[in-house]
């Protein structure tokens, strides 16, 4: 029986299909590489790329003040701490009578912390004045307790060996359960007692015509009493019952306490969590930032690779040999995506070591960070370069499709994707914010590898927001393509 | 000998400024210059407001500079009809008969750089007007108020006429820029991406970079940036470089394309 085939196809049955569309993927393969022009446009992608990061290497080095660390630690563990060593298991109990409202994570509480020094293990169980009871241990750990509600609070930490367990109570009888953390290789006589910090605020105003952000410590105070620490078996302390201050601060006249008849007041700065480094440099999106200019070049090749056919009449050719239109565009977005995707992997892998390099040789500050590409959130803002490079040509090329003029396509692109960026600086921080998320600049969010205080979009939901645009377009375009004349 | 070669022009003006304005792309291309411009700075407006200030009276906002902040957006469209007034010549073929028609090379270019000057700067003229009218009617509303020490925005005012009027040459600048790298490259796209990475790649370098030595640099000598500089009114010792001079660093990028777009014209076969 012979199959049907629609009217103007060539001959061969349809379970052919997927050869002939490797063959069509190989003629718009030919066609790319063989335009001396086109493959300029992917060699500046490449040059454009390097030429930015020379520029911007050349003085990287330099900004860092000299013995000024430029890799700031992974956490802070500022607070003030009044504290007595426990030996072997045992348990504080402490009520917060009540607490600032410094900030809405300011934290009251009881610890168990290893030993007197920064970064040392520890299990807090705390009271925050908008975020209720909290329990917190290894800086990025945070269980939410039962109620909500803030201060007064009673709180308690049980310490069986390893194991550290948080309790809250409202009324000191029905204790309830916060959570449970193994502090593995806790020594057996370790500092327990009460703690205060309170984190910076950061304020965001205008001036000038731009934003000019503060960050400014704040001084968190509670009040605590019925304060009491127990040793299984009754063993007896080893500092004698007596309380001493430890204090970390963010500024050290911020922190301090003071005791009468068993009410302490504790007042700290700072906070002990993961260091979320607002203000510091992406040195990894800042090597790959060549590739916004690099833009330009995508943009105008995605859109040649269509629009020459339709200028020349070429297209006509390509759909006489084969009617199929939507294939047509399938297998130019594929050429175009996987060459596109190869040039932005190599000018993306190429820039992050070139910066690297350069940055280590003109730097005389020690404790650079370690940035290799085996680490998967460099190896993402790496390899996600390349699929916004390809993501970009495939958008130029849908776009280009549907407006069928070049001089109307580049522009359609890049505005969209440069503009937001350049003018996010003279607007205010959400407006600018929320023109990147809607715009496929958002596909820029790829390069981030740390949160900042402007941080507008998730990496990988910024690409999807790009992805989403290229996909609408390429559809639209399908759809004009199969109804328009050639 | 003057008067034949004055004839000579207004007639190569006439015929360009015809291909121009019959062209169905002109009156759109116009169109979204002044609509881009005005619907940009009306977005800039109504995102500024002073509540976002530490108190109303200290925003030391340059109202006249935010009301043009659509040009940002506009310029692309001349950059646009400016490569086109030449680059669709060659893409076309009718380049050959244009200058058979009228075989002086500079004499055409000169023509065209008259007709797209001209289109350029009433697109400029109806985008600042409206952006400033946009000004007077969101501003106030957002606090920015005679109270707070902001005046209505008005061209009798000297540094805000300024900024106007240095706009409308900022556009006109752009599209001279656009006409002489279509020129000289004779490629549409080609000349597109090179303007439109001259205008948007310095700033974007600028914004990246951290060293104030080159920030400093790719401000001054950035075509974009330094021409905008005529847009401000506040605080100008404090600018990369002076309004003017600004101005004049745009005029020299399109100076220098438009020279060695009529040096390549001449030298070429068409």
């Amino acid at each position: 029986m012979p199959t049907m085939t629609k009217p103007g196809a060539d001959r061969q049955p349809e379970t052919d299909g997927r050869d002939r569309f490797g063959r069509l993927v190989r003629a718009e393969w030919t066609k790319l590489r063989t335009v001396p022009r086109w493959l300029m446009a992917l060699a500046a992608v490449i040059g454009l790329a390097l030429l930015v990061v020379l520029i911007e290497s050349d003085q990287a080095g330099n900004e860092v003040e000299e013995g000024e660390p430029l890799e700031e630690p992974e956490f802070r563990d500022e607070l003030h701490f009044v504290h007595q060593p426990l030996s072997g298991d045992g348990s504080i109990t402490a009520r917060v009578v009540s607490q600032e409202d410094s900030h809405e994570w300011a934290k009251a509480g009881v610890i168990v912390k290893e030993r007197l020094e920064v970064g040392a293990p520890y299990a807090a169980l705390l009271v925050t004045p908008d975020h209720g009871v909290r329990m917190q241990w290894g800086f990025e750990h945070d269980v939410a307790g039962s109620g909500g509600g803030a201060a007064p609070w009673w709180l308690r930490l049980t310490r069986s060996g390893d194991v550290v367990t948080g309790y809250e109570s409202a009324d000191a009888t029905n204790w309830q359960q916060v959570g449970e953390v193994d502090l593995d290789g806790l020594p057996s006589t370790v500092e327990v007692g009460l703690f205060v910090a309170s984190p910076d605020v950061v304020t965001i105003a205008r001036q000038y015509g731009s934003n000019s952000v503060n960050e400014a410590a704040t001084r968190g105070e509670a009040v605590f009493d019925n304060v009491s620490v127990e040793a299984d078996g009754g063993s007896p302390s080893p500092g004698n019952g007596e309380w001493n201050d430890y204090d970390t601060s963010v500024e050290p006249d911020l922190g301090g306490s003071t005791e009468s008849d068993g009410v302490f007041t504790l007042m700290g700065a700072g906070d002990i969590a993961r260091n979320v480094r607002p203000f510091g440099d992406d040195l990894v999106e800042l090597s790959l930032s060549g590739a916004r200019v690099g833009m330009l070049a995508v943009a105008a090749l995605g859109a040649l690779f269509i629009t020459a056919e339709f200028r020349r009449g070429m297209i006509r050719t390509t759909f006489a040999a084969s009617p199929r239109r939507g294939r047509v565009l399938a297998a130019k977005a594929i050429v175009l995506g996987g060459a596109t995707f190869s040039v932005g992997l190599i000018a993306s892998v190429v820039s992050f070591l070139g910066w690297q390099a350069n940055l280590r040789r003109t730097s005389r500050t020690p404790g650079l960070p370690e940035l290799s590409l085996a680490n998967p959130t460099v190896l993402r803002a790496v390899v996600g370069t390349a699929v916004l490079v390809a993501l970009v040509a495939v958008l130029s090329l849908a776009i280009a499709t549907i407006v069928r003029h070049t001089a109307v396509a580049i522009p359609l692109v890049i505005l969209p994707l440069l503009v937001p960026s350049i003018l996010s600086g003279g607007l205010p921080l959400p407006v600018a914010n929320w023109l990147t998320r809607l715009t496929p600049a958002a596909g820029f969010a790829v390069q981030q590898t740390v949160t900042r205080y402007d941080t507008a979009i998730a990496p990988l939901v910024g690409l999807g927001v790009l992805a989403a645009y290229a996909a609408v377009a390429l559809g639209v375009a399908t759809m004009l393509l199969r109804r328009r004349d050639a | 000998m003057t008067a034949q070669r004055a004839r000579c022009l207004r007639r190569a003006v006439r015929a360009e400024w015809t291909k121009l304005r019959t062209v169905p792309s002109t009156p759109w291309l116009l169109a979204a210059a002044v609509g881009l411009t005005v619907v940009g700075s009306v977005g800039a407006l109504a995102s500024v407001d002073t509540s976002q200030c530490p108190t109303p009276t200290e925003c030391f906002e340059d109202t006249t500079k935010l009301s043009l902040t659509g040009i940002w957006l506009g310029q692309a469209a001349v950059v646009v009809l400016g490569v086109q007034a030449m680059s669709s010549e060659y893409g076309t073929g009718t380049i050959g008969s244009t200058l058979a028609a009228n075989p002086s090379r500079r004499l055409v270019l000169l023509a065209k750089v008259t007709a797209v000057a001209t289109a350029a700067l009433v697109a400029g003229v109806l985008g600042v007007l409206g952006s400033l009218a946009a000004g007077r009617a969101i501003l106030a509303g957002n606090g920015f108020t005679s109270a707070n020490g902001y005046e209505p925005l008005s061209l009798a005012d000297g540094p805000t006429l300024r900024a106007a009027a240095g706009t409308v040459l900022y556009l006109g600048l752009v599209a001279l820029l656009s006409l002489g790298v279509a020129t000289a490259v004779r490629d549409t796209a080609g000349a597109i991406t090179g303007v439109l990475t001259l205008l948007y790649g310095f700033p974007i370098v600028a914004e990246l970079v951290s060293d104030p030595r080159w920030q400093h640099r790719l401000e001054r000598y950035g075509p974009m940036e330094a021409g905008l500089s005529v847009q401000n009114t506040m605080r100008l010792d404090e600018l990369p470089i002076a309004p003017w001079p600004g101005l004049g660093v745009l005029a020299t990028y399109a100076g220098a394309a438009l020279l060695s777009g009529l040096t390549l014209f001449q030298l070429r076969d068409a």
